[in-house]
């Protein structure tokens, strides 16, 4: 769905920073050869739910997972992002370097050779026009969007190269250097990868420009947007940002090839509207692993039996259906007939947090609801089935795959709340039987289920639970409203993104929806955001953490948890928990 | 929802025409000293499908009604819908044929541990609770707009055929994701809110009522067109009848067959419309459940725990089939016309009957049009 | 005749307006188009929402944006303008591309289960009509309504799983056991007993002849693994030429006209012999040549039925007519089996031929043959799902309609001459009990192109229903619209048709100008 968009903006965020908050140790300057088995040459199916629609996927309208992950085979970088969340560089093609401190500065070089798949060289022009893109650099509409041009709808966050200057080009245009006025912890991740998706020169040529060079001396030429004193909009900027924004929207195979190049390892070959796209082996690429496959073809199957059933009958090869305990039992029992399931978890988990008014405004309260919550039994009843070995969350912040996780856990206090406490609730209500409105989202079965434990266990404490569901389309609208007194819902992996971490908890910020308030947690994290050093971000989290659960913030419940299953005509298929999928290592893909 | 039947202005003139064929010719030979309703009762229990089919009904809405309770009233079943009891055997069914045994989930229990038994009872009580409101309503408004437009005519008709055409084209699908989006809102404090939040599987059943009536309604339209024409209406009025009395007294008695026929036959559509909204995300939402959703909640299930798909899609299929048996043998009974037929009774002569005896015929089959409708289901 | 049609086109004109204006308004509030930024904790989620806020045109209120729109879809009014703009989808397509689209996927997949069912509906209904409370009667009422009241999703999953899934297994190894061949020749038997009329000797006899030969079929295509490599052979086709040429006699013209018999079987012969001569031509096919040939079949038939003549050439005609044509059909169908091992192994299809998803499988390249296969392998599915719930409508409906003519005065006078019960019921019952039934086959093509939401779904094909379902839930009303507009207009002309072809078909119905 849709939601991708920012779960993509989020997750790459998220699996950066868990990156380089877990170990730091990103493998600088290796391209992992591929041990897996397997010949080359071939094809696979690979099954999505969405169709892909445009071959830009940057825009706020085309950042649908599909369209990134076809962007993602067709379209090579600096670095990728491994299933272990490491930020993995492709020297190859270019050096990506960071060459001082204080400024931070970065250097990024594109090797000879790396090109287009109109035998166009990839240049810096082309990460010039990205920066462009992401950074929001010319942008000068006001507010009210009454004067200025907005010109890149950008769907990412442009917070971070919003701090960079215009970049200095050098190196008979193959280098680009960047300087941020403010250190920037996720530096390494913030241009060029996992792929430079557009070729400025298509886009130059078609605003009428001449070549590149004219290209960049043009932006060069244009100051920095200022919201305070709009502009008339550059006509030829504008042009370009318009066909950037829309020009490579296409449901079909544009006739004019410019519109798909391509300088990764494959090529789109043909789409079939809304059934299928198949890609071809890029023959001139070189600048990075290699794939084995000859052809990828995806095909778009929206429901989860459907996926099964297809892998079942031969017609898809790689599968990454929506996980449910019978989905993956139907899988197992392909497992019979070669199928390989994999399962892990994902960057997102769901959890429920109090109000910190009405019923609840008191902390026993607070307590007495928390202790009643049966956390062990929906971890059983809703995820045992997917993972024999799931247990609840045990941290606002951190999930159990980073180091600081187990260290959180023995600090948060979080032991006190590991078994349903129906008698302790009782004593801390001491007769009282508030009402207490859960609202939760009425279309999610994993939700709803949920809701009914915690009402079974709750209203044994002494809790009136009134059922406060509301429909898919609207419960996301009564967040932070009020008309509820707890809340259960999901964050995409929040707590490992420095800068999610102020976005929900501190005081007045805008997902901040129960109204949790502590002058010292706003303190730590107003430390945080500015802290670069990574083992002190994670101390500082760890007392942030210990902070929420001190003040019966709510409860973590579970982390989703994530299937993909392959015929057994394929191997090199691992599972990978962001959103790039199973896809991070297409080129690993091999026929048996 | 139903398919709009075909009839226009062409209707009157046919109408008429079939009737004074039918006026003339037909041969009822049970007939001979039996009242309407006898014969419509003997004949009807004389139908053997419609018989198995409302005993099945009767067991299940029984079974149904009293099992879980309703509308606060206890029942004789242990569990609720709601409520969560430990797994027994994986949520296997319990229930065995042989040594018949009941156990203590006969139907087995879903991933949470909630009685299966006790939802699909609920979730009975729920289609059965919108299949009626959507009889009753689609029943009433049918008749009282195809009575209008078809015994006044003129700008009554006009208009209010033309709202029935705006209401067959608009998309059912469409206004049942908008009474869901509605449904949905609880904070808004309209009475409609809170009364479709409270009460979702009515609200449903209201708001599936008042678009399906429109078939119906050209139905009746049809009868009225053709009916109003015929002798006793034109001695009725001529000794000083009120146009009420005419309606209710004299016309509507004669279409109630195709009235009755139509509404049992709307009625088990309606149970497969909302099976198929649920499917789709804007019928009833859980954590209350109808037969529908509890059968689309577990399709992932059809292979791992085939119960929980099994079972209430049992009880669609059954509901479905009674109605459909009981509609069908409504409509033989109450179509003289339609008894059986063979070369040598054809032969037979027979006594001509006094025009208004004959009990209201179900016109060439448009009976069912506005019913077994494949494609309101194609969906 | 002409004043009536205006007045209709006028009024349907107006109703589509405000059904539009009305569809616009709940499209718009029927949900929340931001739904999926509001629990979002990205740093950009304002930026995010207003650019969606932008793309919707949110600012502008509902009522004020339908006249936007309908600003729009009023160019498509103007002829060879090509300026039509019904607007974009979230994804940035313009409407009229998507709906073009969509419109295909969907007609391929429902025209042949649409028509499908309806023959099938029809002689079902005519049947059960003439055996009233019969056996059979009561099996095929209780096979309609069991059919009807399964929901459609449930049906596909079943059929995906044992049509699909099964029938490729089984395909790997195509031998049937004994045990089971007998097995399906008993079921068969059976089903033939109940069908065939008659006293019990006769039925009897009826049975243990199906049993016998579906059996004796049953091992021989095991043995020559005849699934593998399906086919006819022109001794097939002249046996079963010599079998359609008696049965469409019988129902056409009656065995005792031999004039007519005689051209049938002339046609058979005919076919045989083309059957050799048109093998290299049929190597080169393509669809239009197919089309071509099918009226050449039918013009040969006609042609032989004419020179054979007889005291009713008429009759002659049209029995030799239709028995080319399904000699041409047969001929035609052994070509596709000829094609069928081609198919089986090629390498996109890998021996699992019958398909779950979609309409074609990607990137396939063959001849025609192996392409219509391709297209018959992924249509079989949703056709049959699509055909067994629609059938309850067709059969009963025509058997009311069949009963009540049965009992009709003409019919008893028919009888009453002395015409044979095939004249009676081919020449007087049959053809008016289809005039009520033709309306509603034309209604119902009149809404073959609003998609079936739930089928397209199970099936993954992105068709009409796909598009308005997805315009809900992003609460997107511009392929809404586009449906809509669509499915509204040809719902109201077909409607108008229905009732033309009434009046048409029914000389005494006449439409009041």
């Amino acid at each position: 769905m849709r939601l991708s968009r920012i779960s993509k903006a989020v997750g790459v965020a998220a699996a950066a920073a868990l990156a380089l908050s877990a170990c730091a140790n990103t493998n600088t300057g290796t391209t992992p050869t591929s041990d897996a088995a397997g010949k080359t040459g071939g094809t696979a199916t690979v099954v999505e739910v969405n169709a892909f629609n445009t071959f830009n996927p940057n825009t706020a309208d085309g950042n649908t997972d599909i369209n990134s992950k076809v962007s993602y085979a067709t379209h090579s970088g600096f670095y990728y992002i491994d299933n272990q969340l490491n930020v993995v560089r492709n020297e190859k093609f270019g050096k990506m370097e960071k060459t001082s401190d204080d400024p931070l500065t970065v250097k990024y070089t594109i090797n000879e050779g790396v090109k287009w798949s109109d035998g166009t060289p990839v240049t810096a022009a082309d990460l010039l026009l990205q920066w462009a893109a992401f950074s929001g650099y010319y942008n000068d509409a006001d507010p009210d969007g009454k004067a200025g041009t907005s010109y890149f709808s950008y769907a990412g966050d442009p917070t971070g190269l919003a701090l960079t200057d215009f970049p200095e080009i050098g190196d008979n245009n193959r280098s680009m250097t960047l300087k941020y006025s403010k250190p920037f912890a996720d530096w390494e991740i913030a241009l060029g990868g996992p792929g430079i998706d557009i070729p400025a020169h298509v886009l130059a040529k078609k605003a009428g420009m001449a070549d590149t060079q004219e290209f960049i001396d043009h932006l060069k030429g244009m100051p920095r947007g200022d919201a305070k004193a709009p502009k008339p909009a550059d006509t030829k900027l504008k042009a370009m940002a318009d066909l950037w924004n829309t020009g490579f929207d296409s449901k079909t195979l544009p006739s004019d090839p410019s519109l798909f190049l391509s300088n990764g390892p494959f090529i789109v070959k043909s789409i079939n509207q809304d059934q299928s796209l198949t890609m071809v082996r890029n023959k001139d690429y070189n600048w990075g692993p290699e794939a084995k496959l000859d052809e990828i073809t995806v095909r778009y199957i929206g429901s989860a039996p459907a996926q099964v059933q297809a892998l079942k009958n031969g017609e898809a090869d790689i599968i990454a259906p929506q996980p449910s305990a019978d989905t993956l039992e139907q899988l197992k029992a392909l497992e019979s007939q070669g199928v390989t399931v994999e399962q892990g978890y994902q960057l997102s988990y769901d959890h429920i947090d109090l109000n910190y008014s009405g019923p609840l405004a008191d902390k026993s309260v607070r307590e007495a609801f928390i202790k009643s919550v049966p956390r062990k039994d929906i971890v059983d009843k809703i995820v045992k089935k997917l993972d024999p070995e799931a247990k609840p969350l045990d941290s606002q912040l951190f999930v159990p795959a980073q180091p600081a996780y187990a260290d959180s856990v023995k600090e948060n206090g979080s032991s006190a709340y590991q078994d349903v406490d129906i008698d302790g609730a009782k004593k801390l209500l001491a007769g009282k039987a508030p009402e207490v409105r859960i609202m939760y989202n009425k279309d999610n079965p994993n939700r709803v289920d949920a809701f009914s434990l915690i009402r079974e266990s709750a209203t044994k404490a002494g809790f009136k639970i009134v059922d406060g569901g509301l429909g898919g389309s609207d419960w996301g609208k009564a967040l932070g409203k009020g008309g509820y007194d707890a809340t259960i819902f999901g964050w995409i992996n929040p707590g490992v993104g420095v800068s999610g971490v102020p976005q929900i908890f501190r005081t007045g910020n805008g997902s901040n929806f129960n109204k949790f308030s502590d002058p010292e947690a706003d303190k730590l994290m107003d430390e945080l955001i500015v802290t670069t050093d990574h083992g002190k971000q994670d101390e500082l989290k760890v007392q942030i953490d210990k902070k929420i659960w001190e003040s019966a913030y709510g409860l973590p419940l579970f982390q989703a948890v994530g299937v993909d299953a392959y015929s057994d005509r394929i191997t090199g298929v691992k599972f990978m928990p962001n959103q790039t999928g199973v896809w991070w290592n297409f080129w690993e893909w091999a026929e048996k | 929802m139903s398919q709009p039947s075909q009839q226009d202005e062409i209707v009157a003139e046919q109408g008429s025409l079939h009737r004074q064929q039918a006026a003339g010719i037909e041969p009822v030979i049970e007939a001979r000293g039996l009242s309407q309703g006898q014969i419509v009762r003997k004949r009807f229990l004389g139908h053997s499908g419609a018989i198995v089919g409302l005993v099945v009904f009767a067991f299940i809405f029984i079974m149904a009604f009293t099992s879980v309770g309703y509308a606060g009233i206890p029942g004789w079943w242990k569990y609720s819908h709601e409520a969560v009891s430990p797994l027994v055997n994986g949520g296997a069914p319990t229930a065995s044929l042989w040594p018949p045994a009941w156990g203590e989930h006969p139907f087995g229990q879903d991933r949470i541990g909630r009685d299966l038994f006790a939802m699909t009872m609920r979730g009975a009580q729920q289609s059965i609770t919108i299949m009626v409101v959507i009889g009753l309503i689609a029943g009433l408004i049918g008749v009282i707009v195809g009575a209008l437009s078809g015994y006044f005519r003129g700008w009554m008709e006009a208009i209010l055929m033309r709202l029935t055409d705006v209401i067959i084209i608009v998309p059912a699908l469409l206004l049942a994701a908008v009474m869901a989006q509605l449904a949905g809102r609880r904070d808004e404090g309209s009475w409609f809110a809170s009364f479709a939040s409270t009460n979702g599987v009515l609200a449903l059943g209201i708001f599936l009522g008042l678009i399906s009536w429109v078939g119906l309604a050209r139905l009746m339209r049809g009868e009225f067109l053709s009916l109003r024409e015929r002798e006793f209406v034109d001695a009725a009025r001529i000794s000083g009848a009120s146009n009420a009395r005419i309606i209710f007294k004299h016309i509507l008695p004669n279409a109630v067959g195709v009235l009755i026929v139509n509404v049992t036959l709307t009625m088990s559509a309606a149970i497969l419309t909302e099976t198929a909204l649920s499917y789709l995300g804007v019928g009833v939402k859980s954590p209350d459940t109808s037969l529908g959703l509890l059968i689309s909640q577990n399709q992932e299930a059809f292979s791992t725990r085939p119960w929980l798909f099994w079972f209430p899609g049992l009880f669609i299929v059954l509901i479905c089939l009674s109605i459909n048996f009981i509609g069908d043998g409504l409509r033989d009974a109450f179509d003289p016309r339609q008894k059986k037929f063979n070369a040598k009774k054809a032969r037979e002569v027979s006594s001509p009957l006094a025009p208004e005896k004959i009990p209201a015929t179900v016109k060439d089959g448009t009976a069912e049009d506005g019913t077994v409708s494949g494609d309101n289901r194609g969906g | 005749m002409v004043t009536y049609i205006v007045r209709r086109l006028v009024t349907a004109a107006l109703i589509l307006l405000g059904a539009s204006f009305l569809v616009y308004l709940l499209t718009a509030a029927s949900g929340d188009p931001l739904a999926e930024f509001r629990a979002s904790s990205a740093p950009n989620k304002q930026q995010l929402m207003d650019s969606r806020s932008a793309l919707l045109d949110l600012e502008t209120p509902a009522p004020l944006r339908y006249f936007k729109w309908l600003g729009g879809a009023a160019q498509c009014l103007v002829p060879f303008a090509g300026s039509c703009n019904l607007g974009k989808n979230i994804a940035g397509q313009p409407i009229t591309d998507a709906l073009g689209h969509a419109l295909v996927q969907t007609l391929t997949l429902v025209t042949g289960a649409t028509i499908l069912a309806i023959l099938v509906g029809i002689t079902l209904g005519i049947i059960t009509a003439l055996r009233q409370y019969s056996t059979l009667d009561y099996g095929v009422t209780f096979m309609a309504f069991l059919f009807f009241s399964l929901p459609i999703f449930w049906v596909a999953v079943l059929l995906k799983e044992f049509g699909a899934i099964g029938f490729n297994n089984f395909l790997r190894n195509p031998e049937i056991p004994l045990p089971v061949a007998i097995g399906i020749g008993a079921v068969l038997g059976f089903v033939a007993m109940i069908v065939a009329g008659g006293d019990a000797k006769r039925r009897a006899l009826t049975a243990g002849i199906v049993f016998a030969v579906v059996t004796a079929v049953l091992i021989y295509f095991s043995v020559t693994l005849w699934f593998r490599t399906p086919g006819f052979g022109p001794v097939v086709i002249a046996i079963a030429g010599v079998g359609l040429a008696f049965a469409v006699t019988l129902l056409t013209a009656g065995l005792r006209n031999r004039k007519a018999l005689q051209s049938a079987l002339i046609a058979v012969g005919a076919g045989v012999v083309a059957y050799f001569l048109i093998q290299p031509l049929l190597s080169q096919a393509t669809f239009l040549m197919i089309v071509l040939l099918a009226i050449a079949t039918v013009l040969i038939g006609t042609a032989i039925g004419y020179f054979v003549g007889g005291y009713d050439r008429g009759q002659s005609m049209r029995a030799a007519a239709i028995t080319s044509f399904l000699m041409g059909f047969l001929i035609v169908l052994d070509r596709f089996m000829q094609a069928w091992p081609a198919y089986f192994s090629n390498g996109r299809v890998r021996g699992r031929p019958i398909a779950t998803i979609g309409a074609g499988t990607p990137n396939i390249e063959g001849d025609f043959w192996i392409l219509g296969l391709d297209s018959f392998t992924h249509l079989i599915l949703p056709t049959t799902a699509l055909v067994l719930i629609s059938l309850a409508g067709y059969t009963r409906f025509t058997r009311a309609s069949m009963l009540e003519i049965m009992n009709m005065d003409y019919i008893r006078t028919a009888r009453a001459k002395g015409l044979s019960e095939r004249t009676v019921v081919m020449r007087h019952a049959f053809r008016n009990a289809l005039i009520p039934v033709a309306t509603i086959v034309a209604f119902d093509i009149g809404g073959l192109i609003g998609g079936a939401v739930i089928t397209e779904t199970v099936f993954s094909v992105r068709g009409m229903g796909f598009l308005f379902l997805d315009g809900i839930q992003h609460v997107d009303p511009n392929p809404v619209m586009g449906v809509f507009v669509c499915v509204a207009i040809t719902a109201m002309a077909f409607n108008l048709i229905a009732d033309l072809a009434y009046s048409a078909l029914d000389p005494r119905v006449r439409v009041k100008a």
